[in-house]
């Protein structure tokens, strides 16, 4: 009974007009059909948007594996009184406004930001490169803006290691590498599925960053979906992103709870 | 009982679809001390919650100094309830736990700060009204719940495993404060405990109970010498325990030891009265350990496993030594039926 | 793995994570006319030039009204049901956790859409409603989380002790509950505020004539000009967002509870 007033607001308010919105993709001039389907995919901007935002995902989830790992093993290892400190830098920029957080990146990749300042300045280039509106300049928004989620779920995941687990590693003649292989890696793999989920997730719904970095050039599956409804009204497309969206959002999800359940 | 004072008519007790306790009926005279004993699981703590109100019988009913309250919510029963974890509220001071119920009843403020202070004496905690709970040991929060019940004088106190979280010494202080309390204002309490020493030491009459049943009813010297059947021999430490059948004695693994005349049943032997050194049985010593006044064996026989002791005079038989015993029938206590 | 080694790596990490608001911030300070780093000279005025912006100024009221009462809505909404969640056990526990935490795997611009194309507009919602109860739902997940984890760190036994006490349930929510989980509600607060405030997806859709949340207002002012004053503002929302972070971290604990 208490839990009801929440489910109902969120289930009217969240899921019936999401559901009717996913409904659209199936309909073509009042008609059920799946040709809004097949015209989608055949059309080649849809195809790259489709991929690049794959890539983009895995890519940024990739890197930031690889750099948190390293980033969080080393936060980790600080002694006690520092470590909550430099946590507390990590988790910092979460709470900061996402627009700011990716403005930023303009003031540094812009014609005039500190980059090209420097390759002009060496004598690189004469004339200012374009870094804005790549994808490359969209990578690097994501990895700043998603990289703190992986480092919090691999230091949490290396808190709940057993106390002694490394310790009796050691004692019993395993040098840091063959720790860090044996006990640390497999004990912390939970969390490495847990912070991949949510920076891949959180990068292929992302919104701002492509707006902002990428602009029209470098679509992606979100801001395709605000132009084509913007732009061409056009509530096919829409309601297609919208299940491609949620269905790999929701997929990848599921696919982490099999993952961390399987372990034993 | 005519002088029942609390009075459990044929209750069944439920969570979902699991039958917790059936068809218990308990009557408990004003004043007493009674204990409900028995392994966890076996009913006990769930009809002390089913007196407090906090859980519905799905039949039977509940009396308290003749009312029914079987329909009564909890808030209004005037049942007093000591948790296991104390359950103080932590953002209040040991005055207002204590003042916590007055409040709810509208009592005077001068009245309120005489009957906390009163009773936060009783438990010699009156020095430490103004603490928070996380700020006084496990034996001091443990006295503090018992004041915040006690100040509202219930009719009836329940108290649930309350000393478990205290450590030994502890424990033992406080099952003769409890006692003191207890004589002192004359409440009714039933006090929920798995600790078969507790249990007898404190109360005016043991409930031990079995798989949501009453195995057993009786004074702490009733059960302690008389159990009635072979689990509450057990329980009550008649560790030897063997089927009787036409003048037999059945082994575990079977053999009949002819000479024992008891009836068909069984027959228990602490392990204080077992025999050893000379006897018609034989056996191996697998263990043996000081136990301040006596030795404690362990003994591996074809009957199957023995616990016997013997004076700590003695010098003591070693691990591996074979030895002959006896399970004199004389010192046997009778049951009726088998293990 | 060496001392010099840990440094080197953490201090690498931060500064590509925070070092580009020291930079937005100093980009704000230009005393110039246009977007550089660094700033062609020192001043305050894009600073107080933000302040200037009347569409600025009425965003960012719509965005604090929305933080404010969108989330102590979602706060009356999702304290029940947290409560029930870690108290009760309910038929069909598994499905409300589920249909409460949507808000948050569900994207945010689809939820926009919806609402926009299939609640405001037939029902003739007005967008500033619609908002407000987007921004709820967005904020129910969180509130739901923080208050059932403080709830479950509180044992239920301590309510059944004020019911024989004499309190109704309900008394006893108020009486024992409440104070007992207070920091916890209020660090849902805060989340939700930041949150509420922070998000894009949500409102992009949900705009209309003199009603933008202020990021939305943030992403629209800068496609038309090129001057420092969003990355003035930027920086001012840096700081606040800091600023409450720290307040909270220094008198509550905030990073336990999130």
């Amino acid at each position: 009974m208490l839990a009801l007033p929440a489910v109902l607001f969120t289930a009217t308010l969240f899921l019936l007009p999401v559901l009717v919105l996913l409904s659209e993709g199936f309909r073509v001039d009042d008609a059920w059909s799946l040709q809004g389907y097949a015209d989608f995919i055949s059309k080649p901007l849809n195809q790259t948007v489709f991929f690049r935002t794959l890539k983009l995902g895995f890519l940024v989830a990739g890197v930031s594996a690889v750099i948190g790992y390293a980033t969080a093993f080393s936060i980790f290892h600080l002694p006690s009184k520092h470590r909550g400190r430099i946590f507390g830098l990590v988790v910092l920029p979460l709470m900061i406004s996402p627009v700011a957080r990716t403005y930023a990146w303009i003031v540094i990749l812009g014609r005039t930001g500190i980059v090209n300042d420097a390759i002009v300045g060496l004598g690189l280039s004469d004339t200012p490169i374009r870094l804005l509106f790549t994808e490359t300049a969209v990578f690097l928004g994501l990895l700043q803006l998603f990289m703190p989620l992986m480092i919090i779920s691999l230091i949490s995941a290396m808190e709940n290691l057993p106390n002694d687990a490394v310790a009796a590693a050691r004692v019993l003649g395993a040098n840091w590498l063959q720790v860090f292989l044996k006990v640390i890696l497999p004990l912390t793999k939970e969390g490495l599925v847990i912070g991949g989920t949510l920076v891949f997730t959180g990068s292929l719904t992302a919104y701002i960053t492509p707006a902002i970095l990428g602009g029209a050039k470098v679509l992606m599956l979100e801001t395709l979906l605000y132009q084509r409804v913007n732009v061409a009204n056009d509530f096919v497309s829409a309601g297609i992103i919208a299940t491609i969206l949620i269905t790999m959002s929701f997929g990848s999800n599921l696919l982490f709870k099999r993952i961390a359940t399987a372990r034993t | 009982m005519s002088e029942s004072f609390v009075s459990l008519k044929n209750l069944t007790l439920a969570y979902g679809d699991t039958v917790a306790v059936s068809q218990l009926s308990l009557n408990i005279r004003k004043g007493e001390l009674i204990t409900l004993l028995g392994p966890s699981g076996c009913g006990k703590t769930t009809t002390m919650r089913a007196i407090a109100g906090l859980l519905s019988p799905r039949s039977g009913s509940i009396e308290i100094d003749g009312t029914d309250v079987t329909k009564v919510p909890a808030n209004k029963r005037g049942v007093g309830l000591v948790f296991q974890s104390y359950a103080l509220f932590p953002h209040l001071s040991t005055f207002e736990n204590v003042a916590f119920g007055l409040r709810l009843r509208k009592v005077s403020n001068g009245e309120i700060k005489k009957r906390v202070e009163q009773s936060l004496d009783t438990v010699e905690l009156g020095e430490l009204a103004n603490r928070k709970p996380s700020e006084l040991s496990g034996g001091q929060q443990q006295r503090l719940s018992l004041a915040r019940s006690l100040v509202l004088e219930p009719k009836v106190m329940l108290l649930d495993e309350p000393l478990s979280n205290l450590d030994a010494r502890l424990r033992l202080d406080m099952r003769s404060e409890l006692q003191r309390l207890q004589r002192n204002s004359g409440i009714t309490m039933v006090f929920v405990t798995h600790d078969q020493g507790e249990a007898l030491a404190l109360a005016d009459r043991v409930v031990l109970m079995k798989d949501g049943l009453i195995e057993q009813m009786g004074t702490p010297t009733e059960l302690y010498n008389h159990p009635s059947t072979v689990f509450a021999a057990d329980f009550m430490g008649f560790e030897n325990i063997f089927e009787v059948r036409e003048g037999a004695l059945i082994g575990r693994d079977g053999s009949k030891i002819s000479g024992y005349n008891a009836p068909s049943g069984s027959l228990a032997w602490r392990p204080g009265v077992v025999s050893l050194g000379s006897g018609p049985f034989h056996g191996t010593v697998a263990g043996v350990s000081f136990a301040g006044e006596m030795w404690e064996y362990v003994i591996t026989s074809p009957l199957g496993r023995i616990t016997a002791s013997t004076p700590a005079g003695n010098p003591p038989y070693p691990i591996g030594a074979t030895l002959a015993f006896d399970l004199p029938e004389q010192f046997g206590h009778q049951i009726k039926g088998a293990g | 793995m060496g001392k010099w080694t840990t440094f080197l790596i953490i201090g690498l990490t931060l500064t590509f994570l925070i070092g580009p608001f020291f930079i937005i911030i100093a980009a704000g300070l230009s005393a110039g006319e246009n977007l550089a780093f660094p700033p062609e000279g020192l001043s305050l005025k894009w600073y107080w030039a933000v302040f200037e912006v009347e569409s600025f100024r009425e965003s960012f009221a719509l965005s604090m009204f929305l933080a404010v009462f969108g989330t102590l809505s979602a706060l009356v909404l999702g304290v029940p049901a947290a409560y029930a969640l870690s108290r009760y056990r309910l038929p069909f526990a598994e499905t409300v956790k589920t249909i409460v935490a949507a808000p948050i795997i569900v994207p945010g611009i689809i939820v926009g859409l919806g609402l926009l194309r299939y609640l405001v507009i037939p029902l003739n919602f007005t967008v500033s409603m619609a908002l407000f109860m987007a921004h709820t739902a967005l904020v129910i997940p969180y509130a739901v989380r923080v208050v059932t984890a403080s709830l479950e760190n509180l044992r239920s036994d301590m309510e059944e002790a004020a019911i024989l006490l004499g309190c109704t349930r309900f008394g006893a929510f108020v009486k024992v509950v409440l104070p007992n989980i207070r920091g916890g509600v209020l660090a849902a607060f805060i989340l939700g505020f930041v949150t509420s405030f922070n998000q894009v997806p949500v409102s992009l859709f949900l705009s209309g004539p003199g009603v933008r949340t202020l990021p939305i207002d943030m992403l629209a002012y800068m496609e038309i000009t090129y001057d420092p004053s969003v990355a003035a503002l930027s920086a001012l929302l840096a700081i606040m967002s800091v600023g409450i972070i720290f307040l909270a971290e220094k008198f509550l604990g905030f990073s336990r509870y999130v």
